[in-house]
């Protein structure tokens, strides 16, 4: 492993970085929407990894216009894959929040260790009613 | 001591990712793996294979327009998820806490907007059509009408907002985007080509630039305005409130 390598790397280093951070926080928080923006963290260091990894040293837009080569330009794969996955994120975290509306609606909490504690009691309180209680 | 844990596990999984890193092609270089494989095909005859000189637009409908049509179909899966969830906002029901907030918005934010949000407008329907000669296309050009939506929606309250795009004419625009893929795809097959192709052998090579072109205007159009009804009808379906809830 060379350092050298390493810093000139930097971009990947500060994807990495901000990936545990959202590793972190998707662990540690125990309020759902927080939870849902470590996701987005996350999503977005992966963003930026890849859209670095198409990066060229000096290199240009990857549009045709008068006196740029096409050698000159950066690679137009990550840039179009990233696109896709950021339509892909946004869908995740929209089906995301509407549930977590939903919960809310249901319980009035948001908060993990609350859930799983009312759920808990329900269970135990109403194991035939189950089936009722869609809404 | 499960925090103790969770914060061992995140650092080791830190040194490893940076080990792996520290071990990667160094970044931005020519010789890179990345820079050498399919990408100097694109750039170099994407413009006469395509039509497109945004490699970038070329990429995403031309080469890989399976991957966008799938693209186009997930987020048509959200809102369909989310109507499934929450329901659609129904006439009678469409109460937001805006709507009823004691603290009204000012009366500088509600000029302003109402000066900003046709500007908003045009610069989205310039993303749109622009999409294959500069940067941008139909997915950018939807999400900023999105977001216009949004700041009218939260200035105005839902009943404003939902008033000027009424829900029967966002029922059949969601689908656009799918439509146009579909359409378009269609049109390959009867052109003598192959589902998605845009140069069809059946028609003749004087017109093929001109119906490369606009084919994917069509697309562009499409993913823009579909895109754009799908998030203003999340928006929406998420912003309303049950009766109970709102406070009168």
């Amino acid at each position: 492993m060379s350092f050298s390598n390493l810093f000139h790397n930097y971009h990947y280093i500060g994807a990495m970085i901000l990936f545990c951070i959202g590793l972190y926080t998707v662990i540690m928080r125990r309020n759902i929407i927080k939870k849902i923006i470590g996701l987005n963290i996350m999503e977005t260091s992966v963003f930026f990894f890849l859209i670095s990894i198409g990066f060229l040293e000096g290199g240009l837009a990857p549009i045709h216009v008068e006196g740029v080569e096409a050698s000159q330009m950066v690679n137009p794969l990550p840039q179009a894959l990233i696109l896709t996955g950021i339509v892909v994120a946004v869908s995740v975290t929209a089906l995301a929040l509407s549930m977590v509306i939903l919960l809310y609606r249901q319980y009035g909490t948001l908060d993990v260790d609350n859930l799983m504690r009312e759920e808990a009691e329900e269970e135990e309180e109403t194991p035939q009613e189950k089936e009722g209680m869609g809404e | 001591m499960k925090r103790a844990l969770s914060l061992v596990f995140i650092l080791g999984l830190a040194v490893l990712l940076l080990y792996v890193v520290g071990n990667m092609p160094s970044m931005g270089d020519p010789q890179n793996p990345t820079a050498s494989h399919v990408s100097p095909h694109y750039l170099e005859r994407g413009v006469e294979e395509t039509g497109s000189e945004n490699a970038v637009t070329s990429v995403i409908i031309n080469y890989r327009g399976y991957d966008t049509m799938g693209e186009v179909t997930v987020i048509f899966c959200a809102l369909a998820g989310v109507l499934a969830v929450l329901g659609r906002e129904k006439k009678g029901r469409i109460y937001a806490y805006t709507d009823h907030s004691k603290v009204r918005s000012s009366p500088i934010v509600r000029t302003f907007l109402i000066f900003l949000v046709p500007f908003i407008i045009m610069f989205s329907v310039y993303t749109i059509l622009h999409g294959e000669l500069a940067p941008g296309g139909g997915f950018q050009g939807g999400a900023v009408i999105g977001a216009s939506m949004i700041i009218f929606t939260t200035i105005f309250g839902l009943w404003e907002a939902s008033k000027s795009i009424p829900q029967k004419l966002r029922i059949p625009l969601e689908g656009t985007a799918v439509m146009a893929f579909f359409v378009v795809g269609v049109a390959g097959l009867i052109g003598g080509g192959s589902f998605l192709t845009f140069l069809m052998p059946r028609v003749t090579e004087s017109l093929q630039p001109a119906l490369v072109t606009w084919l994917t205007v069509i697309v562009e159009i499409g993913i823009g305005v579909g895109g754009a009804m799908i998030f203003t009808s999340i928006l929406f379906s998420m912003i309303r409130e049950e009766e109970e809830i709102v406070v009168q």
